[in-house]
């Protein structure tokens, strides 16, 4: 046959030993492993253009109106800003470390640094919530809303919009990441993974990551203007 | 092999196929096959194409004759948008991808399945659950922004913006989780020997399809999600009268919505390629080229929105920019255009209802980009800007785009789909159907525009009544062309006369390497490829030892035509 | 089969890598409150260099793309180049805004709010 000949041994090959985790459309192992993180990558990236959408809505009404940013930036807190920048650092790192430990199949520290991820992830909220009703208190809303007395600036509103929108969807995507671990977390008490197979773990530690990524640039973009 | 295929039509055993190997309403809607996904989605666009082509009946039933025809100015500025937004959300986007792409590019490259079948699934009740919640907006309060939701009207109108954005926001994900999927399913699943260079071309142009919809698509959902929020909590962003900038709206809109023109057009580039190829018998000239335009005008496609703003505030310097980059777009998209022609000349053309959809691509395109030309050069844009020659422009695009190649690919595969033929003679008289009223509707359209009749309008100048008249004469045409296809395809998908399992001699997989209805897992065994898509000369498979009596396959029925051949 | 490619990223460069990043952490908060004198205008570019310094190190080591694949990584940076060119095109209209004189530079004003100094901090 000269055009297209058949495999006959690929298929049956990878029926021989067929591991438990392994989908009947994936050929190996390797395969779905590598599909599984090339989605999450790309993933990764439409959630940078999510976000890309509210940092170009910042940066054109910062170039626009630097002195309303500057006196608006004053009215959040940078050092609980910056408290939740090193929470969100330090769960970046337990996350990093659960792969770590998901690779080397050590159940145990798995599971502890999953759990200490989403309780960092919980120490994040809490600090947020604080801060949010903080504003609320003072009448600080996004927009048109906004109605705060100690500071009355045109545009201050876009500020507050921005703010509230951006760590708005971030936190949302904080909430999400601490349901996917939660849940990554039992699966891996149950015994779910293994040095052979952890995949769940490194995709999921890859979402959590660019929670911490988006974080990393919101924190001296809205808290830290001079 | 390529008897082995057919053996169980020979032998009138029942076969075991995709469409008949689990059975009920469970089995369809839990499926996480590609093929019947695809199917599912065929049946979902095709409703909503129905819904919008009525719309678009009324729109030209409305302008028949100036003034008050058939409804009030505010329902046709209902109907026109809705009419807009249905066509573009909910059937150009979705049909080519999600109904030819994923019924084919999984058998294309070799693969089972794509990556990720659930998810596969879960974007088709994504696009379910945002065409809902889009229709809960329409019936309730309705929409009359136009599909393009252009602040600050949008973030004033009563009508029911905020739920139609939030469905958009919903689509959106459908459209990503396909996206993202098909690009997976290129890189990770393609089968052993499966080059890049052998990738038909239709997986080619799925492929960069799927980049825009990846790379845009975030960005319409932050877009309609602070278009809601503009309205729900007066964010500001957009709406001037809060000190925002409408401007920057278009910027983010236009940031996807231009890219989205693509996510339309380059998919039907690739299924106008396999068809250009099995027709013409010859190979696709320049292969490479007509690949890598499709990546080309992928990338070149984000650069270019503002064209759309040229009159809307945008600065001139921006506008000039613009501009030029706009004329680069050209560049790629003429390579194939040409390539296409060259491809058919000296060809051994058989002319098959497909063909005949390529063919009518071929002339109705290049008029659509042409006057993309004339409306991307920035003098020549201040008086064309929203008249009827724009109209008649992107319909030009995306009707020959989303429609000719959507119907092209569907007459192409539909004996794979559900392994029966049409009836060639009707369907070659309502592709000439569509083809003429397609001119007819929209070609008037054009010299309206250069007269001056301004889009969006529900009333005009008497002068204008005769081209007017003409435009929905077409529309008829057209309309009684598609429903001439949906009688006899309704026709074949219970009585049409079985189909062999290659009735085109195609060279690609999914007509080489399975039986006359795919398998649920498409392969008895992965193929290994040892040659390109187009390479007929080596397709021992199709064409026997390469003369006199092609066809090996002893189920290939002269009746349907092939015996002409 | 898994391991042949996997690498595992040791834990001291993971711990190295945390305390850079909450060094670099301190160091903008601190450059970002001080007063630079004359050198003011670089309060951005400190601020958006660090930050990049850092998200580099979290994709680098964190997510390991500095042991992926190419094309795990090329996903990503075709990510951040689409951002770039929504920026750039984006802030090129804003900046050069009624450019051809028949148009104001800045958007519709809304109602005019008085402007009122406003006291820093509270």
């Amino acid at each position: 046959m000269a055009g297209v000949s058949e495999a006959a041994t690929g298929h049956a090959e990878a029926h021989a030993h067929h591991p438990p985790y392994l989908q009947h459309h994936f050929v190996s192992a390797e395969q779905q492993f590598d599909a599984a993180k090339l989605g999450m990558w790309i993933f990764l990236a439409t959630e940078i253009l999510l976000f890309s959408g509210m940092f170009v809505a910042y940066a054109v009404y910062r170039v626009w109106h630097p002195e309303v940013f500057q006196a608006a930036s004053k009215l959040l807190d940078w050092r609980l800003g910056g408290l939740n920048t090193l929470v969100l650092l330090a769960s970046s790192y337990t996350v990093a470390l659960a792969v770590h430990y998901a690779q080397l199949g050590d159940k145990k520290r798995l599971v502890q640094n999953l759990w200490l991820t989403v309780a960092l992830a919980g120490v994040f909220m809490v600090v947020k919530y604080f801060e949010y009703s903080e504003k609320f208190h003072h009448n600080i809303f996004p927009g048109g809303n906004y109605a705060y007395e100690g500071l009355q600036l045109p545009y201050v509103g876009q500020f507050f919009s921005i703010y509230f929108v951006m760590t708005g969807i971030h936190g949302l995507h904080v909430l999400v990441g601490m349901g996917v671990l939660t849940w990554i977390a039992l699966r891996a008490q149950r015994g779910d993974f293994s040095s052979e197979y952890y995949t769940p773990v490194e995709i999921s530690a890859l979402y959590w990551h660019l929670v911490d990524i988006i974080w990393i640039f919101l924190f001296p973009l809205l808290y830290l203007i001079h | 092999m390529a008897t082995q295929t057919v053996a169980t039509a020979t032998t009138g055993q029942p076969e075991i196929h995709y469409l008949n190997h689990a059975k009920g309403l469970k089995s369809w809607l839990l499926t996480l096959d590609h093929k019947r996904i695809g199917l599912l989605y065929l049946v979902s666009v095709i409703f909503f194409f129905i819904v919008g082509g009525i719309l678009a009946l009324l729109v030209r039933a409305e302008l028949f004759e100036p003034g008050q025809t058939l409804m009030s100015a505010e329902t046709y500025n209902h109907i026109f948008t809705l009419h807009g937004a249905i066509m573009i959300f909910l059937f150009l986007i979705p049909a080519v991808p999600a109904v030819l792409g994923n019924f084919a590019l999984p058998i294309m490259i070799g693969a089972k399945d794509v990556a990720f079948p659930r998810l596969n699934l879960a974007s088709w009740y994504i696009f379910w659950l945002g065409a809902l919640t889009m229709l809960v907006g329409i019936v309730t309060s309705g929409l009359d922004t136009g599909w393009t939701f252009y602040t600050p009207y949008s973030t004033m109108t009563s009508s029911g913006v905020t739920w139609v954005a939030l469905g958009v926001f919903i689509l959106g994900f459908s459209s990503i989780l396909t996206g993202l999927n098909f690009i997976v399913t290129v890189h990770k699943m393609r089968a052993p020997g499966m080059t890049w260079s052998r990738l038909p071309l239709f997986v080619w142009g799925l492929y960069a399809t799927s980049i825009v919809q990846i790379l845009a698509t975030p960005v319409l959902g932050i877009t309609v999600l602070l278009l809601a929020l503009e309205r729900i909590m007066k964010v500001g962003i957009f709406d001037p009268a809060l000190g925002g900038d409408p401007v920057l709206f278009q910027h983010f809109f236009w940031f996807y919505s231009h890219p989205a023109v693509y996510i339309m057009i380059l998919p039907a580039f690739g299924v106008i390629s396999e068809l250009v190829g099995t027709f013409s018998r010859k190979g696709i000239f320049g292969y490479k080229f007509v690949a890598l335009s499709s990546v080309a005008i992928a990338f070149l496609g984000f650069l270019v929105w503002g064209h759309h703003m040229y009159v809307a505030g945008q600065s001139a310097t921006a506008s000039t920019i613009f501009s030029l980059l706009t004329f680069l777009i050209g560049v790629p998209t003429g390579v194939k255009v040409l390539n296409w022609i060259a491809s058919l000349y000296r060809g051994s053309i058989w002319l098959r209802t497909p063909l005949l959809y390529a063919l009518a691509f071929l002339f109705v395109f290049p008029i659509g980009g042409f006057t993309g030309i004339a409306l991307g050069t920035l003098g020549l844009d201040v008086p064309l800007h929203d008249t009827y020659f724009v109209v008649a422009h992107f319909h030009y695009v995306m009707v020959s785009g989303g429609l000719l190649a959507f119907l092209g690919g569907l007459h192409y595969w539909w004996p794979k789909m559900f392994g029966r033929l049409y009836n060639e003679k009707l369907a070659q008289i309502a592709a000439l159907l569509i083809f003429v009223g397609f001119n007819v509707t929209f070609f008037p359209q054009f010299i309206l525009g250069t007269q001056g009749m301004p889009r969006r309008y529900f009333d005009y100048v008497p002068e204008f009544t005769t081209l007017h008249q003409l435009s929905t004469v077409g529309s008829w045409i057209l309309g009684l062309g598609l429903l001439l296809v949906a009688a006899y395809l309704l026709h074949s998908l219970f009585k049409g006369q079985p189909a062999p399992a290659n009735p085109w001699g195609a060279g690609t997989l999914e007509w080489t390497h399975t039986g006359r209805i795919p398998s649920p897992h498409n392969f008895e065994r992965t193929p290994v490829v040892t040659r390109g898509p187009y390479d007929y000369h080596l397709a021992e498979e199709i064409f026997g030892n390469g003369h006199g009596d092609e066809r090996r396959t002893p189920t290939v029925t002269p009746a349907q035509g092939q015996a002409q051949h | 089969m898994a391991h042949a490619t996997h690498h595992i990223i040791p834990r001291p460069l993971l711990l190295k890598v945390f305390l850079t990043l909450v060094a670099l952490t301190i160091i903008t908060a601190l450059t970002g409150q001080a007063d630079l004198g004359v050198f003011n205008f670089l309060h951005v570019p400190l601020a958006i260099g660090i930050a990049v310094i850092k998200a580099s190190l979290v994709v680098l080591f964190f997510m390991g793309l500095k042991y992926d694949r190419p094309v795990n990584a090329l996903a990503f940076i075709i990510g951040l180049l689409m951002v770039g060119v929504f920026l750039a095109f984006t802030l090129l209209d804003m900046l050069y805004r009624g450019d051809i004189g028949n148009l104001s530079p800045e958007p519709i004003r809304g109602p005019q709010i008085e402007q009122v100094e406003a006291p820093a901090g509270h």
